[in-house]
C-alpha cells in the first residue's frame, strides 16, 4: 500500500484531535507552570526547622508587630500579631510581602559611586574628607529610633544639620504647633473617644496612620450601621475609598476644604452650638458656599451634625490651619476624643523640605523615602536597601520641580527587612508613646552596612544603636509607668528588672506608655487663637494614592495593591 | 458499512494519539525512584506498639509539625542493628553511625509557597491522617516513590488517576484539591491562609 501526503494528513488530523482530548497538552502546560517557578535563579526558601519569632515591622514608622515563620533560620512567612494593642493583628500589603524584599532583583548589593561600583573603604574616606571640608547635613526619615540619636550626635558634634522627614499625619499637625509651641511630633490623635469624626481629605480607611488602629475602630463602632456610635463623615472631592464607607459623604469642590472649616466654624460660633468662643471667621457662610460648591443649609446642616454627637474631631489631610482651628472651635485640642499631647519629651524637628543652607555632603539614611531627592549640589551619599531606579529630580509628592536636585553620588547599601537591630518608637498621629525593638532576625548576605554604623565606623566616639536601646529599655524600668504587651499584659511595675523588660522587648514585644482607653492628657496643651487663620491653601497637597513606604514592591504585596485596586503603583517601582 | 480510506486513518492516527497520551504519556511523565531505607509502618507498629502516627510525626508545643522524625528518633531504638535485614544494615550503617538524615522522598511535600498547618487540619477540624495520607500509615513496604520529570514533584501531589476524574478521597493534593475540600466544609481560607 502506498502511504500518500494526503494519508500523512488525515493521519495528522486524527493524531491531533486524539491529542487534544488526551492528557497530555492539558498536564505540560500545568507541569511547566510549575516548572517555571523552580528556575535555579528563583530564591527557595531552604528547608529545615520552622521557627516563629515575634517582631516589629520597621518598612515606615508605623511599627506594627509582625510574626515571622523562620525556616531554616530564614523568614519565609509575616503576619500580624493581634497582642499589638495599636496594630490589633492587622498590616499592610507591603508587610504580608516583607520577607520577599530582602530578595528582590533591586536590592542593592554593592557601594556604588556614580555609574561604578565602589568600595565601603573609598565611601568611608570620602565622607570623612567631606566632613572635614564643610557642613554635613544628615537626613533621617524615622526620627525618634536609637540610630536616629547616633545620627543627630553626629550631625550636632561635626557642625553640620540633622534634618527628618515628616510623615503626612505628623505634617497636618503642625498648625498646632504653631498655635500651641508643642511639638506637632508630640501629638496625636485620640481615635478611641469621640462621636464624631469629620475628616477633610483624610483615608482613614485607606492607608491613613497605622493599619488596623482606624480600621479596626471602625469595624467595632461604625461599620455595618444606620446609627453608628461613631460618625465619620468625609469631606472629599471624589468618592474615595474612604468616602465610600463614611456615614456622611460631603462632596466639595477640591481645595476648598479650608473654606468649609470657615463655614461650619461660623454656623458653630453664630448658633451658639458649641460652648467654646472664639474669633468669628472672616468668610460668610455665602462665601464658604460658593467655595465649596455646596448650599449654606447643607454647611449649617453639617454643622448641627457635628455638634449633635460630641465629643468632635477634624482631620486634616494636610497642614491646613483653618481645619486646626474649627477644632479649637470644636474644644477638640488637649481634650479626651481629640487632638492630644502624648509626649513631655518630644522635641521639633527641621523638616528636610525646608530651604537648605549651604552644604559640603548630604547623608540620606536609608528610612529616607526613595522619591526625596535634596535640593542642593552637595555631594550626596545615599544609605539604601533597594534601587528604586530614577526619579523624576525634583521634590517628592508633586510639587514644584527643581533643576538643582541631582541624584545620590554615593549608593551605599544598607540591610534590608529585619538585618538590621533598631527600635520603633512611637508612631506617628497615635495618643500614647510606644516602643518595641526590632531584632536582626536575619544576617545579610550582602555586605552592608547601616547608617548610624556608618558614622560609627567615622567616628568611633559616638554611642552605637545597642547602647541606646538598651539605655532606653533602662529609662523605661525606671519609671516603672505603662504596659508590655505581649501574649500576657504585664505593668512594668511588676517586672523584676530592666534585663527582663529588655528581654521581652528583644522578643517583641511591645511597651505602651497608657493605655488607650485613658491617653495622656496634658494640661499644658492649649492652642490659643486669637484670630481666624488667613493662610487657607496648604503648603503641600499629599497624593496617598502614590505614597509609599519602600522603594520596591514585594511580588505578594504587588499582587494584594493590584488585586484589589488598592493602590496603582508606578511602573518602575513595580519591577 | 464500508469506511472510506482517509477515515480509517484519520481514526489510525486518532487511536495513536489517544494511546499514547493516555497509556505511554504517564508512564514516561513519572520516574521511579526508591526510598533510601525499606521502612515499614506496620512492623513499626506491631513490634514497638506505636499506635498513634502521632508518637514519630509529632505536633510541636507551638503548633509547627515535626514531619517525618529525625534521625536522632530513628537512633533511639536503632543505635545498633536490630535484626540482619539489609534495610537495617543501610540504616544503621548509612545514616545513624555517621550521623547523616536519612534523604526520606516526601510523597507529599509541596512547593516553598504553600503553607500547610497540620495542627489546624488535625486538632482544630479533627481531620484523621488518613484523610490525606490513605493507609501510608499502616504499609508493609514503601511505596515507590513517582516524580514528575517536568515539575519535580511527587506524583501524590496530582494523583494517581492521569484524568483527575475517578480519583480515591485522599488523591491529590494540588491547590484546587484544597479549595474543593474547604468548599465542602465551607471553611474560608482566603489567599493568605496558604499562601502567607
Amino acid at each position: 500500500m502506498k502511504v500518500t501526503r494526503r494519508d500523512l494528513l488525515f493521519w495528522s488530523a486524527g493524531a491531533a484531535a486524539g491529542l487534544i482530548v488526551s492528557p497530555v497538552p492539558w498536564k505540560v502546560l500545568d507541569d511547566t507552570s510549575i516548572w517555571s517557578q523552580n528556575w535555579p535563579w528563583i530564591p527557595q526558601p531552604a528547608r529545615g526547622p520552622v521557627d516563629v519569632k515575634q517582631s516589629s515591622c520597621t518598612l515606615c514608622p508605623n511599627g506594627c508587630s509582625v510574626r515571622v515563620r523562620m525556616a531554616a533560620g530564614w523568614p519565609v512567612g509575616i503576619s500580624g500579631v493581634a497582642t499589638n494593642p495599636i496594630s490589633r493583628g492587622a498590616l499592610c500589603p507591603l508587610g504580608f510581602g516583607a520577607h520577599q524584599l530582602n530578595w528582590h532583583p533591586q536590592r542593592l548589593r554593592t557601594v556604588r559611586h556614580g555609574l561604578s561600583t565602589s568600595t565601603w573603604d573609598a565611601a568611608r574616606a570620602a565622607f570623612a574628607k567631606a566632613c572635614s571640608e564643610g557642613p554635613v547635613m544628615v537626613v533621617d526619615g524615622y526620627p525618634g529610633r536609637a540610630a536616629s540619636h547616633v545620627l543627630e550626635t553626629f550631625a550636632q558634634k561635626h557642625g553640620g544639620q540633622y534634618r527628618v522627614i515628616v510623615g503626612p499625619e505628623t505634617r497636618a499637625l503642625a498648625p498646632y504647633e504653631t498655635m500651641s509651641g508643642v511639638p506637632a511630633s508630640a501629638l496625636g490623635y485620640d481615635l478611641e473617644h469621640p462621636q464624631t469624626i469629620v475628616s477633610f481629605g483624610a483615608p482613614l480607611l485607606d492607608g491613613w496612620g497605622a493599619p488596623g488602629r482606624f480600621t479596626r475602630l471602625w469595624a467595632d463602632r461604625a461599620a455595618s450601621s444606620t446609627d453608628p456610635q461613631l460618625r465619620l463623615i468625609q469631606v472629599d472631592p471624589t468618592l474615595s475609598r474612604t468616602a465610600a464607607r463614611a456615614w456622611q459623604w460631603i462632596p466639595v469642590k477640591a481645595g476648598s476644604e479650608a473654606a468649609l472649616a470657615a463655614g461650619v466654624a461660623r454656623v458653630l460660633l453664630e448658633e451658639r452650638l458649641v460652648p467654646a468662643r472664639g474669633p468669628m471667621p472672616p468668610m460668610t457662610l455665602a462665601e464658604a458656599a460658593a467655595q465649596t460648591g455646596l448650599t449654606t443649609d447643607s454647611i449649617r446642616d453639617l454643622a448641627r451634625t457635628i455638634a449633635a454627637r460630641t465629643p468632635a474631631v477634624a482631620i486634616a489631610n494636610d497642614d491646613n490651619p483653618s481645619i486646626a482651628a474649627l477644632n479649637v472651635i470644636l474644644g477638640a485640642v488637649g481634650t479626651r476624643g481629640g487632638i492630644v499631647r502624648r509626649s513631655k519629651a518630644a522635641k521639633p524637628y527641621i523638616s528636610a523640605d525646608a530651604p537648605l543652607p549651604s552644604l559640603r555632603a548630604v547623608l540620606i539614611d536609608s528610612s529616607v523615602p526613595w522619591d526625596f531627592t535634596p535640593q542642593t549640589d552637595a555631594e550626596i551619599f545615599r544609605f539604601a536597601a533597594w534601587d528604586g531606579g530614577p526619579t523624576d529630580g525634583g521634590p517628592r509628592n508633586g510639587a514644584a520641580s527643581n533643576a538643582s536636585s541631582k541624584p545620590a553620588d554615593w549608593l551605599l547599601p544598607a540591610p534590608g527587612f529585619l538585618e538590621e537591630l533598631t527600635d520603633v518608637p512611637t508612631a506617628p498621629a497615635l495618643p500614647v508613646e510606644t516602643y518595641a525593638v526590632a531584632v536582626n532576625l536575619v544576617k545579610s548576605p550582602h555586605q552592608t552596612h547601616s547608617t548610624a554604623g556608618f558614622v560609627n565606623s567615622i567616628d568611633p566616639a559616638l554611642p552605637t544603636t545597642e547602647t541606646i536601646i538598651h539605655t532606653r529599655c533602662a529609662d523605661l524600668f525606671r519609671e516603672h509607668s505603662g504596659t508590655l504587651h505581649a501574649q500576657e499584659t504585664t505593668p512594668v511595675a511588676k517586672l523584676a528588672s530592666a534585663q527582663k523588660l529588655e528581654e521581652q522587648l528583644w522578643k517583641g514585644a511591645v511597651w505602651v506608655g497608657s493605655e488607650l482607653a485613658e491617653p495622656h492628657r496634658s494640661a499644658n496643651f492649649r492652642c490659643e487663637l486669637k484670630e481666624w487663620p488667613t493662610a487657607a491653601a496648604s503648603s503641600r497637597s499629599e497624593n496617598w494614592l502614590a505614597a509609599w513606604p519602600a522603594p520596591v514592591l514585594p511580588p505578594l504585596a504587588a499582587k494584594l495593591y493590584q488585586d484589589s485596586s488598592l493602590r496603582e503603583p508606578p511602573a518602575r517601582r513595580n519591577s | 458499512m464500508k469506511l472510506s480510506r482517509p477515515t480509517l486513518i484519520f481514526a489510525f492516527g486518532l487511536a495513536v494519539a489517544l494511546l499514547a497520551g493516555w497509556v505511554a504519556f504517564p508512564r514516561v511523565l513519572y520516574s521511579k525512584k526508591h526510598q533510601p531505607v525499606e521502612f515499614r509502618h506496620q512492623t513499626h507498629a506491631e513490634k514497638s506498639g506505636i499506635a498513634d502516627c502521632a508518637e514519630c510525626h509529632a505536633i510541636r508545643e507551638d503548633g509547627s509539625f515535626a514531619g517525618i522524625p529525625a534521625m536522632e528518633k530513628c537512633a533511639s531504638c536503632h543505635s545498633d542493628k536490630i535484626g540482619t535485614s539489609p534495610a537495617e544494615a543501610t540504616l544503621v550503617d548509612d545514616y545513624i553511625k555517621p550521623g547523616h538524615e536519612t534523604p526520606w522522598l516526601v510523597y507529599s511535600r509541596q512547593p516553598a509557597n504553600v503553607w500547610f498547618s497540620h495542627a489546624i487540619h488535625v486538632k482544630r477540624a479533627g481531620l484523621a491522617c488518613t484523610e490525606c495520607h490513605s493507609t501510608d500509615g499502616q504499609s508493609d513496604q514503601l511505596r515507590v516513590y513517582q516524580v514528575n520529570r517536568i515539575s519535580g514533584y511527587s506524583r501524590d501531589i496530582w494523583g494517581h488517576s492521569i484524568s483527575r476524574l475517578r480519583r480515591a478521597p485522599h488523591e491529590g493534593m494540588k491547590m484546587s484539591d484544597c479549595e474543593d475540600c474547604h468548599r465542602r466544609h465551607h471553611v474560608d481560607a482566603g489567599c493568605l491562609g496558604c499562601h502567607q
